[in-house]
């Protein structure tokens, strides 16, 4: 055991993920890259190889020559529509393969099909986000070996440097053609980005591409080219296009969520980040959409006109882009229909990797240039460390998704949250799981008003100059922390054993926390 | 509105956020208190407690099950709650 | 200051919990119309302990009681009138009489209670025409008497006729608030509007009856208050009086003194604070958190 820069105690060694030994999260900009990057085997085909086209799943498993303890990836640009990934584990059941590691970029609701094969052992391992009731039966302990988790651009900089390696890619595709080139934008399962397959198709040792669009060579645009994907399937369908895309996105009428955004949105007025060329990530999330309606009428108001939106994209960005608010998208995640539409059609919606977003290992990552990102989390604490991994009772039921990416790379970074959910608290005296350091958080944003990290003297003073209707309501955070302690009342501690059943790591590849696991639900004391 | 006949099971508060639904019905041995829901992981002693001060100050002393399904009550919703039930539990007031 | 006062009903513990976060003036904690005859009484006691539990910031807090033509609002007032409330909402006011029995119940209940007797102020609601008839002598029964509100929905029904979008048939009433309030010196505040989504017509509505003389609405959505509030921003003498009163109020701290007078009114902590909170809207003072 040994204490990282964020105090928490990591085992030397941990069963099913190694040593930790010089692997301790040491600061947010603490630990370089050394050496080259890791590749993926050179293959080649030829004018007399024959073709790519397979006619099932199951011929593209064999063709792959993936065998037991191999190691498979995923994309989830499908989200909850998605149908490759169950598919291609119950193919990889019936051809008897075990103790395979999956490596999704995450992991949806859907995905509970995989239970059973974490329950048989097709499954061994988990490296990615868990949510849901597969989360539940990690943090209880069922899989052999901890589930790994990484951001959007800690996951790219493992596969790059080698602390991954990719036996197979299974790349669902709404569109390809018979020589492997992928698009997302068209099809009847379009999900505009391809952003977080990227990494995987270049790094992998076999690429398989599926899809329920198959056309003639070649398409265009393309997002991924068929010189790095070894064999295409076609399927009947890939998803479901109503869990692929949302429908509109609309800005919550919820009072307390709009209050809370009202907060955040006048705290990045005052802020000398408001200004011409301001570019800013806010997601889908209702605060964060909020925020981006009420700095919309701000930036109108005070004529300012926006640089780059960044991130999973909605039909809220496209608007801003359409009325010049923004000059720019860069989409690594469409959301909705039209961010969908948006990036098949307009060139200033540019599509960006995983690596490119967020990896904090390339020589300059998108998030680097972000001035505003607003995030939720489930708890933050005295040295505004966030947790946006664990649940109040310990369960690991969430991914780390661009938090500690966009939170490093911004200038300013919001945790826009409600102080209570129902009586469980958003701001601890500690967190259980530290997803993001705070030295990276600048300021925690609930419907008490705005509490800024000490740290951040230059912003607190920005915000005092705010006078009449653009003050900012400043709350210290021991006041904040009082009133959730009063409001809530005496929280027992989360009852749990020591087995680690996830690693946390920071986006560098170091350990920042471990997860443990915890005692069955709604089993009484 | 005629009063509820004394003795049955009781319910009093919802299962919206930030409340709680409590019943309340007999025991055959003892005081009982079930708690599901969100807040249990974290606050199941704060709310035993809170629920056994206001039966006590109610001068409850039967044999009665309190089962609380909650949705992020705080005390003050909690201890509401568990009175209005406690309260038609025994006929006092309307159900 | 009674620009917004918002409705919160009193069996909901998420809105009673965090209604004052709202950046209303005042609070109506709803014991009548939104809640079922079923949850009385559990509503009651929700809304006692709430009130017990005194976290409300600066709002002005009244509780909305069943009327005096229920079984239901003597147990109303018991409930609330020990912890410290601003004032009672009384709905269907028809006659000084009513103001009488009001009175006298308040009256003894602040005694048992230790409240200074005459502290509950008291709201009256007025939804039927012998109300709207009767305003000037109602606001004059009782010198608890603080502010008049013309009703929506029953008044109109009283009337024999319905609620209009441009609201013609409560015209003549609110005029008649307004002079009754001015002539008895006392708040008109006006009824809710009722279209939650509608914010054009919230705002026609709000800038119509402010130009009547309202000094504020009822309003019973939280995403009502910037609306009015807006309309209401505080006008040039508002922000004189609150300059007074902040003043005052330092001084009162300066020298250890508790409650004190301007231009003789009583100025307690809530009203100092919401002096202070005008300061602040007016960009006079800065604001220091809730």
């Amino acid at each position: 055991m040994a204490l990282n820069a964020v105090k928490r105690d990591i085992p030397s060694n941990i069963e099913g993920y190694g040593s930790t030994d010089g692997k301790l999260f040491g600061g947010a900009f603490a630990r370089k890259p050394e050496g080259c990057r890791a590749g993926a085997a050179i293959r080649s085909r030829g004018p007399n190889d024959g073709g790519k086209f397979l006619g099932s799943i199951r011929d593209a498993i064999a063709a792959s020559g993936l065998a037991s303890g191999m190691t498979i990836s995923f994309h989830h640009h499908l989200r909850n529509g998605d149908f490759i990934v169950n598919q291609v584990l119950d193919e990889c059941a019936k051809a008897g393969i075990r103790d395979l590691t999956i490596f999704p970029t995450a992991l949806f609701d859907v995905h509970r099909a995989l239970i059973p094969h974490i329950q048989s052992g097709v499954i061994r391992r988990i490296m990615g986000s868990v949510n849901g009731p597969i989360g539940q039966l990690v943090s209880e302990g069922e899989l052999a070996a901890p589930v790994v988790l990484r951001s959007h651009g800690g996951r790219p900089r493992a596969v790059i440097s080698g602390d991954v390696r990719i036996d197979v890619a299974f790349i669902a595709a709404p569109t390809a053609d018979i020589g492997g080139n992928m698009s997302g934008r068209a099809g009847k399962s379009a999900c505009g980005s391809l952003g977080y397959a990227f990494t995987d198709a270049e790094y992998a040792d076999c690429v398989v591409a599926l899809t329920d669009n198959l056309q003639h060579y070649p398409i265009a645009p393309i997002s991924i080219p068929g010189i790095y994907v070894d064999f295409v399937v076609q399927v009947g369908s890939i998803g479901d296009p109503d869990g692929i895309v949302s429908g509109t996105t609309r800005v919550t009428r919820d009072p307390l969520r709009l209050l809370i955004a009202r907060h955040a949105s006048k705290l990045i007025e005052a802020s000398p980040f408001f200004q011409d060329g301001l570019s800013f990530q806010t997601g889908a999330g209702g605060i964060p959409l909020a925020v981006t309606a009420f700095m919309k009428e701000a930036m109108k108001r005070r004529h300012v006109r926006g640089g780059f939106g960044l991130g999973g994209i909605t039909g809220y960005f496209v608007d801003l882009l359409k009325e010049g608010m923004l000059k720019k998208l860069m989409d690594v995640q469409s959301f909705d229909r039209e961010a969908v539409e948006s990036i098949s059609s307009d060139p200033r919606h540019i599509e960006i990797s995983a690596d490119w977003y967020a990896n904090p290992w390339n020589c300059g990552a998108a998030v680097n240039q972000l001035d505003v990102v607003i995030l939720g989390a489930t708890e933050v604490d005295m040295d505004f460390n966030a947790n946006v991994n664990t649940e109040s009772d310990g369960a690991l039921l969430h991914g780390i998704g661009g938090h500690q990416d966009t939170a490093a790379g911004a200038k300013l970074t919001i945790i826009a949250q409600p102080l209570l959910r129902g009586r469980i608290p958003c701001v601890v005296d500690r967190v259980h799981t530290v997803t993001t350091p705070g030295e990276v958080i600048d300021a925690i944003v609930t419907e008490f008003g705005v509490t800024i990290n000490p740290r951040r003297k230059n912003l607190i003073d920005a915000c005092k100059e705010a006078k009449g209707k653009d003050a900012v309501h400043l709350v210290p955070l021991d006041e904040l922390a009082e009133r959730a302690r009063r409001m809530s009342g005496p929280m027992a501690p989360v009852r749990q054993k020591d087995r680690v059943v996830g690693v946390v790591e920071w986006r560098d590849g170091t350990v920042i926390d471990v997860v443990r696991q915890i005692f069955p639900e709604n089993i009484s004391s | 509105m005629g009063l509820m006949e004394a003795g049955r099971a009781a319910q009093a508060g919802t299962v919206e956020s930030m409340d709680c639904l409590v019943t309340i019905s007999p025991d055959a041995e003892r005081r009982r208190i079930e708690i599901s829901g969100s807040g249990v992981s974290r606050f199941r002693a704060t709310m035993e407690q809170k629920i056994n001060q206001v039966l006590d100050k109610l001068g409850s002393s039967e044999n009665i099950e309190i089962s609380v399904q909650d949705n992020g009550a705080v005390d003050v919703v909690l201890g509401a709650r568990v009175e209005a039930a406690y309260l038609r539990f025994k006929g006092v007031i309307d159900a | 200051m009674r620009r917004t006062m918002l409705y919160l009903p009193g069996n909901n513990p998420n809105m009673l919990l965090r209604g004052h976060l709202f950046g209303a003036d005042g609070l109506i904690l709803d014991l009548e119309d939104a809640v079922p005859r079923s949850e009385k009484s559990s509503a009651r006691i929700l809304v006692r302990e709430v009130l017990k539990n005194r976290d409300f910031d600066w709002c002005e807090v009244t509780v909305r009681i069943n009327g005096l033509d229920t079984e239901l609002w003597r147990d109303d007032l018991a409930a609330v009138v020990p912890y410290g409330i601003h004032g009672v909402r009384v709905p269907k006011v028809e006659t000084p009489q009513m103001l009488k029995d009001i009175d006298d119940a308040l009256s003894s209940l602040e005694s048992m209670a230790s409240v200074p007797v005459g502290t509950t102020k008291v709201f009256c609601l007025l939804e039927t025409a012998l109300g709207i008839w009767n305003a000037y002598d109602i606001a004059l029964a009782s010198r608890r008497v603080t502010a008049i509100i013309p009703g929506g929905e029953d008044l109109a029904a009283d009337l024999r006729t319905s609620r209009s979008k441009e609201g013609t048939e409560l015209e003549w009433a609110r005029r008649m608030m307004i002079v009754a309030a001015r002539a008895a010196g006392v708040d008109a505040l006006d009824t809710a509007f009722p279209r939650v989504g509608d914010e054009e017509g919230l705002r026609r509505e709000t800038e119509f009856t402010k130009q009547l003389g309202f000094d504020g609405k009822s309003v019973i959505h939280p995403n009502q208050i910037p609306i009015v509030h807006e309309i209401y921003d505080p006008t040039e003498a508002e922000i004189e009086s609150a300059k007074k009163i902040v003043q005052a109020a330092r001084d009162a701290a300066a020298r250890g003194l508790g409650a004190i007078s301007v231009d003789g009114r009583m100025v307690d902590l809530p009203v100092a604070r919401r002096a202070e909170y005008t300061l602040e809207r007016a960009g006079i003072i800065t604001g220091r958190g809730r």
